[in-house]
């Protein structure tokens, strides 16, 4: 009875995720309300865990909780600790929840939202997740091992290295990515602008209260912290609006460029408990709250879409970024769907505080659903805008023009209806000058929020606030990537140059520090510079290129699974990594080329640099064209260094298919768990 | 139910206490036999986020 009850209720869960899928795809005139997005997402994510992963954890992996995992043999009280596979769990998800999901899925829906959203929910199902899960249960067999050292001892050393080489440059364009996001966010804005400063002094607060005058009172310093930054928030206003203060925190991209670039060489450089440690506490709680929040708004608020499901910029003439939705729609969208980051996280921590293997499956898979449907939620926050008005705040003014009237016109012409007195009287609610050309997506996902937290609590008078609230949020979660991966380039810069002059490599040796922190803040500065002063935003062009590079780390990962797995079974399951293996390999190296190589200026990095040099020639124009070179450098760097490691892997695969080649694998012998009985 | 809800508390405020590394304190405390002291808090917090720094964040 019990049995049949549950075919009954899975069934009726398939169905509903069939027909709400269908319903959201077959949706054309009319706004489509978020709920069928909600039903159809969370409905398809829990017949992937329940089925698809429950498959692979049974009979790929064959995941046994009778072998100790390495947090019980390797139980040190530090990394390695059998910890409650909930808290695993939440520990997992806010490390690998960061600003990708929120700003992809924004930016993406310029496509209109059928294309972001059939991505991030299949995207994640059969790619993201599997990615995660495959890789936490290849460090969980090998010790908890890193992504780079399994490269090194599953495919080769020049996969290994290659591996750690990309992973650095993805870094950096990652980190100059999302300080443009900031800068964009923060240009010409009092309320903001004073809002993100006042953190940093209130982070030290928090330092200094943990470190002397309540050391280990993790909890209330948050909550000090928290009402800190809210005062904050409200104080903003007052401040926009002083005739004083306003003038001080009113900022140019280039001014909150350089405020970006001394900001992240204090935070490699300082010590770890001053700024980094109390930044990372107040972010990952304010992270988690409101993402819980967003979550109860949209379940109240149940907007309606207003995108429509496709746009006519499916046809790569899109003034965001450029490029077709095939491959751009998957670069665009890389963490909510499929995030090679992700296999930094699932071979870091993670694998060493789980106390049994089958924990591995909520939480590998789980996690990455859970991000998924952030990356649904922001889509939603952003696609309940008006079609003009979201089009009005991602528009570079290079696009559609940088006086109001013009930039309207533009974009009612393309079909979506905003007027010059729309938009200023939506920047008057938010207590914002303009909010046109304002790219990168944070803005307009604030706007969308805000509209979301004033419907479900009512009171329009707090629209600037809740916007601005949105703002700090999304500025805080990205400076404290910005910190921390800046530190984090820092070891592995020092790491990488040790071996050539080991004073280089000691973490304690001063000039060592400086000099390498800032060498990365440099690498990075500078292309956020590039994006800064890019006349289409900078975004068209960064944001591509961190997609490319992340999907290709993705790429990266996803052969060291299928190594593992070629190993293990021979042919039979490597589909479960190869398929989406296959599949990123496709779009990333589709997007690279037409990146380098496409003869449209808009989209092609060499064709904007030949256009540039044709034109009159200023130092402008020169910075323009190195600039384009450069991306095109980079692009191509990116695509050698994984088709190194794939065709790597695929030697490697070949010869144990072949029978030349012995399937050597590295998993740690078997030894029963003495936990049974403590757990 | 208030079984229920007692648990789904457990966990919550066992997230709480793992993100704010005050379950690895724990640990440390017990690791290295020793008990809460200003000075025990610092070496951990250097300890600790020597480590935890070196980790790369998720975008």
């Amino acid at each position: 009875m019990g049995k049949n009850l549950g075919r009954v209720l899975w069934a009726a869960i398939a169905l509903a995720a069939a027909f709400s899928m269908g319903a959201v795809a077959q949706s054309r005139g009319e706004p489509v309300n978020s709920t069928w997005l909600v039903i159809a997402s969370v409905c398809t994510y829990l017949v992937g865990y329940r089925f698809y992963a429950r498959f692979v954890a049974a009979r790929v992996m064959a995941l046994d909780d009778k072998r100790a995992t390495p947090a019980e043999r390797l139980r040190d009280g530090h990394d390695f600790e059998p910890t409650n596979k909930w808290i695993v769990f939440g520990h997992h998800f806010a490390a690998i929840a960061g600003p990708g999901p929120l700003v992809g899925p924004t930016l993406a829906a310029q496509f209109g939202y059928l294309p972001g959203f059939l991505w991030i929910v299949i995207g994640a199902t059969l790619g993201g997740a599997i990615q995660d899960f495959v890789i936490l249960f290849g460090s969980l067999r090998r010790d908890g091992k890193s992504l780079g050292q399994m490269a090194r001892e599953e495919v080769g050393k020049v996969g290994g290295f290659t591996a750690l080489i990309t992973v650095l440059l993805i870094m950096i364009i990652l980190l100059a990515v999302i300080g443009l996001v900031v800068v964009n966010a923060l240009k010409d804005s009092p309320w903001g602008a004073f809002t993100i400063f006042a953190t940093m002094p209130i982070a030290v607060l928090m330092g200094l209260y943990l470190r002397y005058w309540r050391p280990g009172k993790v909890g209330e310093a948050s909550l000090i912290g928290f009402i800190l930054v809210m005062s904050a928030v409200w104080g903003g206003q007052a401040v926009a609006q002083s005739a004083t203060l306003a003038p001080w925190f009113t900022l140019s991209g280039k001014q909150l460029a350089a405020a970006l670039i001394l900001y992240g060489f204090l935070a490699s450089s300082l010590p770890v408990w001053l700024l980094l440690a109390p930044r990372d506490y107040l972010s990952t709680f304010v992270k988690l709250g409101v993402v819980i929040l967003l979550g109860a708004g949209i379940v109240l608020v149940r907007p309606d879409l207003q995108l429509p499901p496709l746009t006519r910029f499916i046809d790569g003439t899109g003034p965001i970024f450029a490029g077709k939705i095939f491959p751009f729609c998957f670069i665009t969208i890389a963490c909510g769907a499929v995030s090679g980051f992700h296999a930094l996280i699932s071979s870091g921590t993670t694998p060493k505080l789980l106390s049994r293997e089958r924990d591995a499956y909520g939480v590998g898979y789980g996690s990455m659903l859970l991000e998924s449907f952030v990356a649904v939620m922001a889509l939603i926050a952003a696609a309940s805008l008006q079609p003009g008005v979201y089009f009005a705040v991602n528009s570079p003014a290079g696009v559609v023009g940088a006086a109001p009237a013009a930039a309207t016109a533009t974009i009612t012409n393309w079909g979506f209806p905003v007027s010059p007195q729309e938009m200023s009287t939506m920047a008057d609610q938010v207590g914002e000058k303009t909010l046109f050309n304002r790219t990168g997506g944070a803005p307009s996902l604030a706007l969308g929020m805000a509209h979301i937290f004033v419907s479900s609590t009512g009171g329009r008078a707090f629209m600037g606030f809740w916007y601005h609230f949105a703002i700090m949020f999304e500025a805080l979660f990205i400076l404290t990537t910005l910190d921390a991966g800046t530190r984090v380039g820092r070891f592995m810069l020092q790491d990488l140059l040790g071996h050539a002059w080991p004073q280089l490599g000691r973490t304690s040796w001063m000039p060592g520090i400086l000099g390498t922190s800032a060498v990365i803040v440099l690498a990075w500065g500078y292309f956020l510079y590039q994006g800064v002063v890019d006349p289409l935003g900078g975004i068209n062009s960064l944001w591509p290129l961190f997609g490319i590079a992340n999907q290709l780390l993705a790429a990266v990962a996803l052969c060291v699974g299928t190594t593992i797995l070629v190993k293990m079974h021979g042919a039979k399951f490597m589909w479960v990594t190869c398929v989406p293996l296959v599949w990123l390999v496709a779009v990333c190296f589709t997007a690279g080329w037409q990146k380098i190589f496409s003869p449209l200026p808009a989209l092609g990095f060499l064709a904007q640099a030949d256009q540039l040099a044709a034109g009159p020639q200023t130092a402008v124009t020169a910075t323009l064209v190195f600039n384009a070179r450069l991306d095109a450098a980079v692009t191509g760097i990116f695509l050698v260094l994984v088709a190194t490691i794939l065709i790597d892997s695929v030697r490697v695969w070949a010869g144990i298919l072949g029978g030349r080649r012995t399937a050597k694998s590295t998993e740690t012998p078997f030894v029963p768990t003495r936990l049974a009985e403590e757990l | 139910m208030t079984a229920f809800l007692r648990a789904v508390a457990e966990i919550i405020s066992g997230v709480v206490a793992e993100l704010s590394d005050q379950n690895a304190y724990r640990r440390h405390l017990a690791a290295h036999g020793a008990v809460h002291s200003p000075e025990e808090w610092r070496r951990f917090q250097d300890e600790h986020w020597a480590a935890k720094s070196r980790r790369g964040r998720c975008c």
